[in-house]
């Protein structure tokens, strides 16, 4: 008996164009493509026209409230050496990750193609592009020029990190982003309870996120454990929080907590509506790192114990980081519903982003003028962008894992 | 083996559930009248305003002219400068004072667990406020009710000649149920909106014939009337008031003395106006004879046998607190003028708001 190999069928030869053979295969999808795609158009020109229409002084005045809040007018130098900082955090871990990629192509003989400035501002375009409105839309040059020593400081420590390939250089990446933590609110800083603007939700989304990842990461465990109480308390608090919408957790986190605990050791409405987002995205992330867990074959614990690995190592060494590679691309996704969530914190009076876009209306110089089409555009534009960012890179990193193709 | 696991599973989840449940049934009840003490290590509000050195006041962050943020991040308004009035009268300083931004929702659940320890956020005092959710309201800062606003041209003059017209109006809020009830034995079409933006826009477009709201909104409205659409002018405000909004500052149950102080800070804006001391000249009375104005502002009082003496009012704040008051935001007045009086974009006018002695409803009781 002959064996036969079988093949998988391969794409065939470039036919029709994409927009023939996806939008214009029969007639009605070509009728159902025009109709649509001419009230596409005529939406984004109305909206285009409505903005432009607009006054947008509204937007100048109160570009700083939509940034940063309520931020002390006389410190925002901290927020621009805050930023600085995490340039250099974000500039450094980049080159730190193409070291690394350099490193293991070098040892398995794989060809290596660096990331190019050019394949930098692709990916990032539509970052520059909105940190190019923002620039326009403010009144002195120092702003400019604040920007490009911050994108300079990005790129040096960038250029140095590609140089550098040693553990030494993560720990630099968390020193320089707790430095540019401790540059806002330390040393007669302002706390985060009083940050707001975009800066809140940014810090929402982030601090929530490192928060919640331990916390999922012992719970999705918790919920695969052999002892009986902690497996029931892991799956209770995964299934109670996420069978709650965020809102009532929100609600519950600003109005339980304020009457729970003592005024000396209540913490402050940020910090609340912090826990409560940190609790609901580790119910969230333990999902995610389950589902994880279930997609690393059972032979790879076999063969960790076949070695001789005792159980805590087998899940540190073997399962666990090949579970959270696969967790990468979901993490990602929550990631971005957790940024645009942040803005639910609004329906608590905090000034982030959404709510400022709100709150601007009400000052006399706007006062009933129906500026509101202009500021919330302003504010969905902001989040368009840096969730669609987040996502294409989500996709790139998919695509460079291979998940989804072993 | 595999039973009890389930059963293990079950203990813990309905002992979680319950926990859960008790909590929520907390934070609904103490809303009842049982929370009356002040909460907070159980010891007077201005004790634990004093050692924390500055007062936590609620207030909005969106209504104009009330309460809002300015392009700085500053709070600005009628009502924040309430706010910095009582800083000033407890501490001398306008600023100690924490801006709590509150939805309305919100806004008695974080007095009744003292989050804040004022809220001055364009409340109306109401019984059922008072009687249920555990507020003293105080003095009534300013007196608003609800109007009518008509085309000029519209020849409507009074409510009653409105029948068989469409009237706009902000939907799921009591001025709706106001109107119903004015409007009772009227036919007349509610249209009703959720912003004030959509009113408008129906408004210019012809298919409102009547708008419904505070009059203070609406004065608001109108004075920043597009031109191309005439302006102010093609729109006016009816007399009629049909319903009592008095809005003012209100605290926890529970705790008189600091309810006093609330009180007369109100009250010293209005005092001050009747005296007719304002911020600019309120250092140059050292040397009036007129005793009320002596004691008003703190300063000493030769009494027939020669003997001098400050009065004091016995209410915890320092003798001179009213001096502070109107040196920092300036008597009822001022307030008034900078923040909502015919100057600024909402063009009010004093009306029921003036002094009792111009025919207003403000009528201070003595300071003595």
């Amino acid at each position: 008996m002959s064996l036969e190999t079988v093949r998988p069928t391969l794409p065939a030869a470039p036919g029709p164009s994409w927009a023939r053979r996806n939008l214009f295969n029969t007639w009605y999808n070509g009728l159902l493509t025009t109709v649509l795609g001419g009230l596409l158009f005529a939406g984004i020109w109305l909206g285009a026209r409505a903005v432009a229409g607009f006054d947008i002084t509204i937007l100048e005045v109160n570009l700083r409230l939509f940034m940063v809040g309520e931020f002390p007018r006389d410190q925002l130098w901290r927020p621009w050496l805050s930023g600085g900082f995490l340039a250099a955090a974000i500039g450094l871990a980049a080159g730190l990750i193409q070291a690394g990629s350099r490193e293991r192509a070098a040892r398995s003989g794989l060809p290596f193609t660096p990331t190019t400035p050019r394949d930098v501002v692709r990916r990032l375009a539509p970052v520059i592009g909105l940190v190019v409105v923002l620039l326009l839309l403010t009144r002195t040059i120092t702003p400019t020029l604040l920007t490009v020593v911050v994108a300079i400081v990005g790129i040096v420590f960038n250029v140095s990190g590609r140089r550098l390939h040693s553990r030494w250089g993560w720990v630099g990446v968390g020193a320089l982003v707790v430095a540019g933590y401790l540059s806002l609110a330390a040393f007669g800083g302002v706390g985060w309870e009083d940050w707001g603007g975009l800066h809140l939700n940014v810090f929402l989304t982030l601090a929530g996120l490192l928060f919640a990842f331990p916390v999922g990461i012992l719970l999705a465990l918790g919920r695969r454990s052999a002892l009986p109480v902690i497996r029931a308390l892991s799956v209770t608090f995964i299934e109670v929080v996420r069978g709650v919408p965020l809102i009532a957790v929100l609600l519950f986190g600003a109005f339980a907590i304020g009457f729970l605990l003592p005024e000396e050791v209540r913490p402050s409405q940020v910090t609340r509506m912090l826990i409560a987002i940190t609790a609901f995205e580790a119910a969230y992330v333990a999902e995610v790192i389950r589902g994880g867990l279930q997609a690393v074959p059972h032979g790879q614990t076999e063969a960790a114990q076949s070695l001789g690995l005792p159980g805590r190592k087998t899940m540190a060494l073997v399962v666990m980081p090949q579970a959270l590679r696969a967790s990468i691309p979901p993490m990602v996704g929550q990631f971005i519903s957790l940024y645009k969530d942040t803005t639910l914190v609004a329906i608590l009076g905090i000034g982030e982003l959404l709510e400022t876009s709100f709150v601007v209306n009400s000052q006399p110089d706007f006062l009933g003028k129906g500026l509101f089409v202009v500021t919330l555009a302003f504010a969905g534009l902001i989040f368009w962008v840096g969730s669609y960012t987040m996502s294409r890179e989500a996709r790139r990193l998919e695509r460079r894992l291979g998940v989804g193709e072993r | 083996m595999k039973r009890d696991r389930l059963t293990a599973l079950i203990a813990v989840t309905a002992l979680t559930i319950a926990a859960c449940t008790t909590a929520a049934g907390d934070t609904t009840t103490t809303g009842g009248p049982g929370a009356t003490g002040p909460v907070g290590g159980g010891g007077s509000v201005l004790a634990a305003v004093m050692d924390r050195g500055s007062i936590n006041c609620g207030v909005n962050n969106a209504v104009p002219g009330f309460g809002f943020v300015d392009a700085d991040g500053n709070h600005v308004g009628f009502d924040i400068d309430f706010c910095h009035a009582l800083a000033a009268a407890v501490f001398g300083d306008p600023d100690a004072v924490e801006f709590i931004d509150l939805t309305a929702e919100q806004r008695f659940t974080a007095l009744q667990s003292g989050e804040i320890d004022v809220l001055i956020r364009n409340t109306t005092w109401t019984s059922s406020r008072d009687g249920t959710l555990g507020a003293t309201f105080l003095t009534t800062t300013f007196y608003d009710g609800q109007g009518m606003m008509v085309r000029s041209d519209s020849g409507f003059t009074s409510i009653d000649d409105m029948a068989d017209t469409t009237i706009c109006v902000l939907s799921g809020t009591t001025t709706e149920l106001n109107l119903a009830t004015r409007m009772t034995g009227i036919g007349y079409t509610p249209s009703t909106f959720d912003d004030n933006g959509q009113i408008q826009a129906a408004f210019l477009e012809g298919a409102c014939d009547g708008w419904t709201s505070d009059k203070s909104q609406l004065a608001g409205v109108r004075s920043a009337w597009p031109e191309d659409d005439g302006g102010p002018e093609a729109l006016t405000i009816l007399d009629e008031t049909f319903s009592k909004e008095p809005l003012g500052p209100a605290v926890r149950d529970g705790d008189a003395q600091w309810a006093q102080i609330v009180d007369w800070v109100v009250i010293a804006t209005i005092q001050a106006e009747e005296f007719g001391i304002t911020q600019d000249n309120v250092n140059g009375f050292a040397d009036t004879e007129n005793n009320d104005i002596r004691r008003f502002l703190g300063l000493e009082i030769t009494d027939a046998e020669g003997n001098t003496s400050v009065f004091d009012a016995g209410l915890g704040l320092p003798a001179d607190f009213a001096a502070e008051v109107v040196a920092a935001v300036g008597n009822y007045a001022e307030i008034y003028d900078r923040n909502v009086g015919p100057d600024t974009p909402l063009g009010l006018e004093r009306g029921v708001n003036a002094l009792w002695t111009n025919g207003g409803l403000h009528y201070p009781p003595p300071h003595r």
